[in-house]
């Protein structure tokens, strides 16, 4: 069921209770756990937290925990199945549910006693009514099913038949009926659990109950801002929703910056300030020189086709158009020359127009503490999920996992930058990695979709072992092919990446994204029908991520299984 | 003395909070602690006031000292004077830092306090190193210094004693005929 107060039903009922902290592994879970744990520290309540990274980790996590606690709080997991089936708790184990994740599962919303999800009703959701899907029937004279979910309605009548023409019609009368609501009810959950999408970032949820225990702080809300800016970043959010989620925070940043600051009593330069940016497109470019970023951000990149000696030559062009000389381009944006850093957003958006680069301004915050210190979220997006998918040798998941919450933390500086290291490594990767496909033609349409499959020994493999990058680089991908493709058909296609996964075992981790357009609604198919795939050719897959749409897979199984998702969605 | 524990003891001067919750009154060992009604001000220990204040049940009063006026007088006052005027507060120091850094967006114009007091605390410690100095060249007996702090006798405490143990050990190795013996070693 849905909490409707969310401090009465949820934080009043944990506060003094012990309580375990399933937490998915995306940046906006980080956050949403962050904004909580300080909620916890500041009431000194009991947690325990346990990141859990696919639904074998949280049965295990679940197990290990049951008998201790009574309360879970899963965040960005758990939405999109039936949980009480999955785990089989006990009947007094309460679950709170976080989750991005869309749609919800439909007994998780009917559910009135184990589970309360900490989603917003209107938020985009599309339940269908109760009478549509569930059914109690006691209409029935001959003992017939009753209860929710009946089957086939080919239950003998029982003992006691009648030989009674009228009631035999009746009976058939009403089995008629059983199958067309049964038929309807197939077609609306089909329906309705067809597309995958993303609803509000949890760290935004949580942040609003902070606002309403009124122990929000500046803290607090840049977590928010981070989590809602990791929807954008990794595209799961559409453009309209991403910016009418910045327009609520907008309001929020200007209230905190009005409590504190006026003109006698200024605050020290140590407190967190949050700004609203109406800033460039260019990844990091503040941590990095500009000329990197330009040709290592995806909207400059494709824009320019900078993996073709054309594309090189239009970039040189752009920036003798604004008047900005290569040497000081290219080094460290911090050391750029004053003046030429006094205009550069307008400068370069002046620019981009007579390049055909519209948007490259986006809306978002950055933040500013100290006298060195100054970060746009996509900027911490970014340097939080290279280190929460780091693929240095030595390390598992869950020091990762510390590792990445720790540099949310405004004291931990260092793992900040050294995550925008390893992030840079990445971008370049990702680039480097997109170039090459294009240019020796990868990517194969192969009918109702495009493919392409990154060998083995291709340089970087190893980052995109991980979904959240292969994710990245499959829609950088995406975006590229569009651009380079004179086929205008295939820039209507969706694509699927498969990259390997761990060569010990022979896997390939397989993603599907939507097709890319202006007006797209970032609604993804391809959960269920990779499952399909998988059964019909009883191909040894692993559905384990959250995100129904990333999967690992056999290798050897990977034709057959391609073929089979060709014939499902020809 | 650690400075650390300088600064356990600095937490127990009493400093003005506002809480924003409700509670009767505390009995601890070392002392009652008022009803708390939210928006009356009253005095806690800095220890309970940091400990609120990072619990967001409270907003922090910086003490009368801790303004920008006074703290030039006073630091005008130390530069002129060739002895210690009285300090702003026994635990100067230590409460500035701490209230500082958990506290700074209570306190207004907060950076200019932290140079404020660091520019007093320079000027003492050098008053106090020449006086250290001088008493150690000068082999004098004893000396009188007025309106020191903890913080500050404790960061001249090492010096002061390791250097007189170094005095007495020279001194007393060269006279002649010293029970100790020349190779004497402590």
């Amino acid at each position: 069921m849905f909490v409707t107060d969310i401090r009465k039903e949820f934080y009043e009922a944990v506060a003094d209770q012990r309580v375990a902290l399933l937490v998915a592994s995306d940046i906006d879970a980080l956050c949403a756990c962050r904004i909580l744990q300080a909620l916890f520290q500041c009431d000194q309540v009991q947690y325990t937290l346990i990141p859990v990274a696919g639904w074998q980790d949280l049965g295990t996590a679940f197990l290990e925990h049951k008998d201790q606690f009574k309360y879970f709080v899963l965040i960005n997991c758990g939405a999109n199945v039936d949980l009480l089936e999955l785990l089989q708790p006990d009947d007094d184990s309460i679950f709170f549910i976080c989750d991005t994740h869309r749609p919800v599962d439909v007994v998780n919303v009917y559910n009135d006693t184990q589970i309360k999800l900490l989603i917003k009703q209107d938020d985009d959701l599309g339940v269908p009514s109760y009478d549509e899907i569930f059914r109690d029937d006691d209409e029935d004279e001959e003992g017939g099913d009753s209860g929710n979910e009946s089957d086939e309605g080919t239950e003998p009548s029982g003992k006691r038949r009648r030989f009674d023409e009228g009631s035999v019609e009746r009976r058939i009368e009403r089995q008629r009926e059983k199958r067309e609501w049964e038929a309807r009810r197939r077609e609306i959950l089909f329906d309705y659990e067809q597309y995958e999408y993303h609803g509000t970032s949890a760290a935004m949820m949580f942040f609003e109950l902070a606002w309403v225990l009124t122990k929000d702080t500046k803290d607090m809300l840049w977590w928010a801002i981070i989590g809602l800016t990791d929807q954008w970043v990794h595209d799961k959010v559409t453009h309209m929703k991403y910016v009418t989620d910045i327009a609520t925070m907008q309001r929020h940043v200007s209230r905190h910056n009005h409590r504190n600051e006026d003109e006698e009593n200024s605050l020290s330069i140590d407190c967190m300030r949050i700004s609203f940016e109406y800033d460039l497109r260019l990844t990091l470019y503040q941590h990095w020189s500009l000329y990197e970023s330009i040709s290592n951000s995806c909207y400059t990149c494709c824009h320019f086709k900078l993996w073709t000696l054309n594309g090189q030559k239009k970039l040189q062009e752009f920036l003798a158009d604004m008047g900005l000389p290569l040497k000081q381009v290219r080094q460290k944006f911090t050391s750029m020359d004053m003046s030429i850093k006094e205009n550069l957003r307008e400068v370069i958006e002046e620019s981009s127009n007579k390049y055909g680069m519209k948007d490259i301004r986006i809306q978002t915050f950055g933040v500013h503490f100290g006298f060195k210190n100054r970060f746009l979220a996509s900027d911490m997006v970014h340097a939080t999920t290279a280190l929460l998918e780091s693929t240095e040798k030595d390390e598992n998941e869950t020091d990762n996992f510390i590792k990445a919450l720790d540099s949310l933390s405004r004291s931990n500086l260092e793992r900040l930058h050294s995550g925008m290291d390893l992030a840079k490594k990445k971008l370049i990767a990702i680039q480097q990695t997109v170039a090459s496909c294009i240019c020796t033609n990868l990517i194969l349409s192969q009918g109702p979709f495009l493919y392409c499959y990154l060998m083995e020994g291709t340089p970087d493999v190893k980052l995109f072992s991980k979904p959240m990058a292969l994710t990245l680089l499959s829609k950088y991908l995406l975006r590229a092919f569009i651009q380079s493709t004179r086929n205008k058909r295939c820039r209507l296609l969706p694509l699927i990446m498969a990259a390997p996964k761990d060569v010990e075992k022979g896997t390939v981790l397989v993603v599907g994204i939507p097709p890319e357009s202006e007006t797209s609604d970032k609604k993804n198919f391809f959960g269920r029908a990779f499952e399909k795939a998988a059964e019909s050719t009883s191909s040894r897959t692993l559905h384990d991520h959250f995100d129904t749409s990333i999967i690992e897979l056999k290798t050897e199984d990977r034709s057959k299984f391609l073929d089979a998702l060709i014939t499902l969605l020809s | 003395m650690d400075p650390s524990e300088v600064e356990f003891l600095a937490e127990k001067e009493l400093v003005k909070i506002i809480p924003n919750f409700n509670l009767d009154k505390l009995y601890l060992i070392g002392g009652d602690l008022g009803p708390f009604n939210p928006g009356l001000p009253l005095y806690v220990p800095v220890w309970l006031a940091l400990n609120l204040k990072q619990r967001q049940k409270c907003r922090v009063v910086p003490p009368d000292w801790m303004d920008v006026e006074k703290l030039e007088e006073m630091r005008e006052l130390e530069r002129n004077a060739a002895t210690f005027t009285p300090a702003p507060c026994p635990y100067y120091m230590e409460l500035t830092k701490l209230l500082l850094n958990h506290a700074s967006d209570n306190i207004p114009k907060a950076d200019e306090i932290r140079t404020l007091v660091k520019d007093i605390w320079d000027t003492r410690i050098a008053k106090l190193r020449l006086s250290a100095d001088s008493f150690i060249t000068q082999q004098e007996a004893h000396a009188k210094l007025d309106n020191l702090t903890l913080m500050e006798i404790n960061t001249i405490r090492g010096f002061l004693l390791e250097s007189l143990n170094c005095m007495y050990k020279l001194r007393s190795n060269l006279q002649p005929g010293s029970s100790k013996g020349p190779l004497a070693d402590y």
